[in-house]
């Protein structure tokens, strides 16, 4: 229908302020809804999180303003004074340490005990195997908190509660799905003609795994890395439950922040600190959602 | 020629046997390298989930274990246990359908437009998949708070009585919501991505208006997504803890909320473990659903 009425209107020479009123109109018509949702989302997507921005950066903010009145750099006597407050505390300075020495230790440890078997799965033909592969969605098919009820009861008598090898074992049961299913897609995808290729040629069946495997599965080796360690970090239900009261990573102490939230500028401040390895992921989210490794864990 | 290259009798039977043992050292190889990931599962997953199950039907009388349902019995007839499973269940529907109503349209829209505002609107229901959900719970508890931010907003367009959502229900269906928006769109889009443009055009062709398009093609193909949403969702949200313990009412509370209290403020494990046990079996079926569509789409890949 468009084509046709096209002709039409540069013919006639419509002036240029009718043409820009009909052409609101049918953006309208066409983005409306677009328009709408967009509104929507800026204002409750957009909104909690500039408020926290805000507040991590204001000195004094009071009802009714949409911004902070004294910035944290505009205080004279004591400029950025709950930054100073906030990396004094020491249950902050202890956690932030604790919170990335234990992403590295459990991505590493999953690493180790699912890249192989990955491996094993796409290559190898082996009884099983298949209801094996299935075997890992149980660690998504638990509602969490029970899960980590019933293994609490265990490590009780372990005498692994409030211990950093409890905490470590709960948050690696998290990573198996995803350090499992991408490497073993990304391994069923390589072409095995290459491999054969490269043997062929002479090539150690080491080089070949080394110069042309690897290469073409680690874009997919990276995104389950890089999403194991972001999501470990972020991991708060089972380092509180397993952890406390010894072992407090940084999320876990955001749970007493607010809590006891006497000052707004602390859990912003730490909100804030918590988000940069985020952040860092977020500059992969193209790649990270065009190859389906977001969803890739949920099996779809 | 053909006679010379014809294969004697003799070697077929070594062909055969050396393709055994090489299929049996394979298997050998493949199952010492996956030995260590199925063992964290059984250890930590199996082990634990099935010894919670045992412990629940068992009473001991005089060191003698015998079946009972007692535990069960306790939990059915205490009525904050019965209010909290009715608030849960209830929490968890009503955010389902908010999921729906909020994410069907915007993934229609998503899929059927192409403009500049369409990939706004995508990104910004995707930017909560870099929000974690404990800065979330304090971003939403800044924002919604009285005389916060969204108050200031709502006065600006005239509204003055503003009742602020948090330590209410409707927090953590707020929450919960926003954190589960991205995946629900990217799983609603991408099944409407999987059906094809050349269908719906030839529906189109032979006169089939758009009404008639959604009902009787998109929506019936959207039957597999629909139903992982639902089906996942419904677990990941009954047994959500940091939202619903940050940004609801201190009662009711929501089940992972009440087991964690059971179990670290009261130190009864027992009662815990019956009412991990009782949320497994309410998402057993809802899991069922997911391994079942799941496994079936796997299968069709093969």
């Amino acid at each position: 229908m468009a084509t046709l009425t096209a002709p039409q209107d540069t013919s006639g020479l419509p002036t240029f302020r009718v043409l820009a009123r009909r052409s609101f109109a049918a953006f309208l018509r066409r983005e409306g809804f677009g328009l709408f949702a967009l509104i929507g989302l800026l204002i409750f997507i957009l909104g909690p999180m500039m408020s926290v921005i805000f507040w991590a950066f204001a000195d004094r903010w009071r009802y009714p303003s949409l911004v902070p009145q004294v910035w944290a750099w505009q205080n004279e006597a004591e400029p950025w004074r709950f930054w100073t407050e906030t990396f004094s505390r020491a249950d902050i300075l202890r956690g932030l340490p604790l919170s990335i020495g234990l992403a590295t230790i459990v991505t590493g440890l999953s690493m180790l005990i699912c890249l192989p078997a990955a491996y094993a799965f796409a290559r190898f033909r082996f009884p099983g195997r298949q209801l094996f592969l299935l075997s890992f969605l149980t660690t998504n098919a638990f509602p969490r908190l029970g899960l980590y009820v019933t293994i609490s009861v265990v490590f009780y008598q372990l005498r692994l509660m409030g211990t950093v090898p409890g905490v470590v074992l709960i948050q690696l049961v998290n990573t198996l799905l995803l350090m499992i299913w991408i490497p073993t897609a990304a391994f069923q995808g390589v072409d095995r003609a290459l491999e054969e290729a490269g043997l062929d040629v002479g090539a150690s069946p080491r080089r070949v795994f080394f110069q042309i495997t690897l290469p073409l599965v680690l874009p997919a080796l990276s995104a389950a890395v890089l999403l194991t360690f972001v999501g470990t970090f972020y991991e708060a239900q089972g380092a509180f439950i397993i952890g406390i009261p010894n072992v407090r990573t940084l999320p876990v102490i955001m749970y007493t922040l607010i809590e006891n939230q006497v000052v707004a500028q602390y859990g912003a401040i730490v909100s804030l600190v918590l988000w940069v390895p985020s952040l860092f992921m977020l500059m992969f989210a193209n790649r990270l959602l065009r190859g389906g490794y977001l969803t890739a864990g949920f099996g779809v | 020629m053909t006679t010379q290259s014809l294969p004697s009798p003799a070697p077929t039977p070594n062909y055969a046997i050396q393709a055994a043992r090489r299929a049996r050292r394979q298997a050998l190889t493949g199952y010492t390298l996956v030995a260590p990931s199925l063992l964290v599962v059984a250890l930590l997953i199996i082990y634990p989930a099935a010894g919670s199950v045992i412990r629940s039907v068992i009473v001991y009388n005089n060191g003698v274990a015998t079946f009972s349902l007692q535990r069960y019995a306790d939990f059915f007839n205490n009525p904050i246990s019965m209010q909290n499973l009715g608030f849960t269940l209830s929490i968890t529907l009503l955010t389902l359908a908010f999921l729906f109503l909020v994410c069907f349209p915007l993934a229609l829209y998503l899929r059927f437009s192409n403009s500049r505002i369409a990939s706004a609107v995508q990104l910004l229901a995707l930017f909560p998949l870099f929000v974690p959900a404990i800065i979330l719970a304090y971003a939403l508890i800044r924002f919604f708070i009285t005389r916060g931010v969204f108050q200031t907003l709502i006065n600006g367009v005239g509204i003055a009585s503003y009742s602020m959502p948090i330590q209410k229900p409707a927090g953590i269906i707020i929450g919960l919501v926003w954190d589960n928006l991205p995946f629900t769109i990217l799983i609603l889009t991408a099944g409407l991505r999987q059906i094809d443009d050349a269908l719906l055009e030839s529906a189109r062709d032979v006169g089939a208006s758009n009404t008639q398009i959604f009902f009787r093609i998109i929506l019936p193909l959207m039957q597999r997504p629909a139903l992982i949403v639902f089906s996942l969702n419904f677990m990941g949200l009954f047994g959500s803890y940091t939202l619903p313990y940050l940004l609801g009412p201190a009662a009711p509370q929501m089940m992972g909320v009440y087991m964690q209290r059971t179990l670290g403020d009261f130190l009864d494990t027992s009662a815990a473990e019956t009412q991990a046990v009782i949320s497994f079996i309410i998402c057993a079926a809802a899991g069922f659903v997911y391994v079942w569509s799941v496994s079936r789409q796997r299968k069709g890949e093969r």
